[in-house]
């Protein structure tokens, strides 16, 4: 299986809302970067990065959880031979419940991610870094205050 | 390091320097640009150019530093770059607060004979928000 089989199959996981099958399909010790993802605090600040098997499978469970419909669609995928992945994918869904400080308006969002992976010698996800516009997110689910 | 890692090293480090024209002799003049959190779209050219010059001179201490740089099997370089600067002018409607930010991008970048054919930006608007002042999306020029 090439590396961007891999990454296919963890987007076709995705798409299936099954967080089990995209946890398989990586490393135990997986490194997790959301880079975009910041919570504010008066002393520190939350950064979403840590391991897959933590704040990762905990990120996407909330994330299908809040976003019932959440879905995806890959438009562009390239990969070169020692295992690095790049990914153009749009991610979509309508929100339920209150994710993180965006309040539940009902609103539908759809928005371009790029996700970079790196995929071992035994064909597991061993790191995953995504960006996005949070800015663009928060217009769409309509929260415009910057905090 | 392969040539199209070398051309997108290179077209990095001249708008380091502040050679915004070195480094688009290094791109294809109508080769699309697209800088997503801004939805600006059009040519490396017109809207490329735009965009390096209001860079370069509303962060005249700017640095770019590579963390990650590799090319898929259909020539696209992937590169995480490092931004880092200190506002000296208003930037992307931002006023200047001669504020410090540093952010993460990615930018994916077609190469071809040696030249970059195209360029697609992402970062977080969100983040650099934050970092200069903005408050709120619907007053981003208003920082109070």
């Amino acid at each position: 299986m090439s590396a961007t089989d891999v990454v296919t199959s963890f987007f076709e996981a995705y798409r299936n809302h099954d967080t089990e099958q995209m946890v398989d399909l990586c490393d135990l010790g997986a490194d997790f970067s959301y880079v975009p993802f910041e919570a504010w605090g008066r002393q520190r600040v939350v950064r979403g990065d840590g391991k897959v098997c933590t704040i990762g499978k905990t990120f996407w469970t909330t994330l299908i959880d809040c976003f019932p419909n959440l879905s995806n669609d890959v438009t562009w995928i390239t990969g070169d031979d020692d295992g690095n992945v790049a990914v153009e994918v749009s991610i979509s869904g309508t929100q339920a419940k209150h994710f993180g400080t965006i309040g539940n308006q009902g609103l539908h969002y759809d928005l371009p991610h790029v996700f970079l992976f790196h995929v071992d010698e035994d064909d597991r996800i061993d790191d995953i870094t995504a960006y996005w516009d949070g800015a663009d997110w928060n217009r769409q689910l309509g929260r415009i205050e910057v905090d | 390091m392969s040539a199209a890692q070398a051309v997108v090293r290179d077209f990095f480090e001249q708008v380091q320097a502040g050679d915004v024209e070195t480094a688009l002799a290094l791109t294809a003049p109508d080769g699309a640009f697209q800088a997503v959190p801004l939805g600006v779209k059009g040519t490396i050219g017109g809207e490329g150019r735009e965009f390096l010059d209001e860079l370069r001179r509303a962060l005249p201490d700017l640095t770019l530093r590579l963390t990650r740089l590799f090319v898929g099997r259909d020539g696209t370089a992937v590169a995480e770059v490092f931004v880092d600067g200190t506002q000296a002018d208003d930037l992307f409607g931002v006023v200047n607060q001669e504020k410090h930010f540093d952010l993460k991008t990615v930018w994916l970048l077609p190469v071809a004979g040696g030249q970059i054919e195209g360029i697609r930006a992402y970062w977080c608007q969100n983040q650099l928000y934050r970092r200069l002042g903005v408050k709120r999306l619907d007053r981003v020029t208003i920082t109070a």
